[in-house]
């Protein structure tokens, strides 16, 4: 069954994420694989994460499928104009991908390359209204495609950076364009996630789309300090941060904090999947995925 | 579907027309450059956005802001700066122009870039700018339903 046929039928879904490597080395993917293959629905590709070169995610994706393992490749409108975009998704879906990201993409500076020129072509909205295009046989400029390539489109949303309001504007104008399924930044508050995720019902938002709440587990008072100040748009509650610093053992107490944000999340009115992003720590999907439960879940709400 | 998306160059813009576009940019300039920080990009979205440029965003994102705003509503590329759009939600909010955030702006057609948007209306390459807004919240719960 695929991520799309899951989603349509109501099942609740688990996403992973890989980033690729720095390197032209595919094992390095196919060695993280081992950690998600039949653990998670789907796992995403990040593209030039963090505005930092990494292994294509479209090479990555096509690596994924040929391991067995279905990817949701990310697409960002940093790196690309129009042209470049509608021919990598065209390429794509020769390969054989379906599921699709569609980001704006981190702003240069913030990768080791910031005298890069960024392209910002597109929009997300745009990308995602694009893609939606292909979808139904058109490219940008009105030529009709003979064969149309049939992409699950997905965007991502932020509940969490302010203004809060203009955040479900975004969202509603994303699932306007035509996004299948919505990806959250990591949940690592719980009040502002419920207020947005409460309002996005009140709006009619979750019957149009499928949200699907990112969780991030962490290993250590580093990453979490690190997230806290260098990742804008993030809001961490201090109670998580006083846990893992206090704590004997901070990746099992990481692990814990995860498993507690997920039953959490999981019930909430309008969340229809959890998408793990175990950054440089894979090896604590099968735990968590295990430990949770999640796979015999299915939130009927 | 496509019309609404792209902006199309018809008709395309002439050798001669470039140069009318080039004059009434000048008187363009001096009425948006000091009060908007114009950047010439010839299809101007002020209107939509209450009246403030989406192109001094340094993703120069059109539809709304980047998920990177910071808790206190500064930019993530430039954090002495405000985000543009935590500004233009704000204003929207005060003068009651929400209505006009809910549509999904076009992609920028960058021949267009450096033109003059007045010549850009009237040529109706773009839409012209719609000054008075009038049941705001209503209009936002019409688009919000239309389909539900």
């Amino acid at each position: 069954m695929t991520l799309r046929e899951k989603i349509e039928s109501n099942r609740f879904v688990v996403c992973g994420e890989i980033t690729p490597p720095q390197s032209c080395d595919g094992n390095v993917l196919r060695d993280k694989l081992k950690y998600f293959k039949d653990y998670v629905d789907a796992v995403n590709i990040t593209d030039n994460q963090r505005a930092i070169v990494h292994l294509s995610s479209i090479a990555s994706a096509k690596i994924l499928l040929d391991e067995g393992v279905e990817p949701i490749m990310q697409m960002t409108c940093r790196d690309r104009n129009r042209l470049a975009i509608q021919s990598d998704l065209l390429g794509a879906a020769a390969l054989g991908v379906k599921n699709l990201l569609c980001l704006t993409g981190d702003h240069q500076i913030s990768g080791d390359q910031p005298e890069a020129k960024g392209v910002f072509d597109l929009d997300s909205v745009q990308l995602v209204a694009a893609a939606a295009g292909m979808n139904s046989g058109f490219l940008l400029s009105g030529f009709e495609m003979k064969k149309k390539p049939e992409f699950f489109i997905g965007a991502a949303a932020n509940p969490f950076a302010e203004p809060f309001e203009m955040r479900l504007i975004n969202l509603f104008k994303k699932i306007e364009a035509g996004a299948r399924f919505i990806q959250t930044q990591p949940v690592f508050d719980l009040k502002p996630f419920c207020r947005w995720i409460e309002k996005a019902a009140d709006m009619g938002l979750h019957k149009k789309t499928a949200i699907i709440a990112g969780i991030m587990p962490v290993h250590s008072i580093k990453v979490l300090k690190w997230m806290k100040e260098k990742v804008p748009g993030m809001k961490i509650n201090e109670e998580y941060i006083c846990r893992i610093g206090e704590a004997h053992d901070p990746k099992e107490e990481g692990i814990k904090i995860a498993l507690e944000l997920i039953s959490a999340v999981k019930n909430l009115k309008g969340v229809r999947g959890i998408h793990l992003m175990p950054v440089m720590w894979e090896s604590v999907t099968p735990v968590i995925i295990k430990e949770s439960k999640i796979k015999e879940f299915n939130n009927m709400g | 579907m496509i019309e609404d998306l792209v902006t199309l160059d018809k008709p395309a813009i002439s050798a001669k027309e470039r140069r009318i576009s080039r004059l009434l940019l000048f008187f363009e300039d001096i009425v948006k450059v000091p009060l908007f920080r114009c950047k010439h990009c010839g299809e101007c979205l002020l209107s939509t956005t209450a009246f403030i440029c989406t192109q001094n965003c340094p993703k120069r994102m059109r539809n709304g802001p980047c998920g990177g705003t910071r808790e206190n509503g500064n930019c993530e590329v430039f954090p002495e700066r405000k985000c543009v759009w935590y500004k233009i939600y704000y204003r929207s909010r005060f003068f009651n122009r929400m209505s006009m955030l809910y549509k999904i702006k076009k992609i920028h057609n960058w021949n267009l870039e450096g033109t003059s948007a007045w010549l850009n209306v009237f040529r109706k390459r773009i839409e012209p700018p719609v000054w008075l807004v009038h049941k705001d919240k209503e209009k936002i719960k019409e688009l919000i339903t239309h389909d539900a």
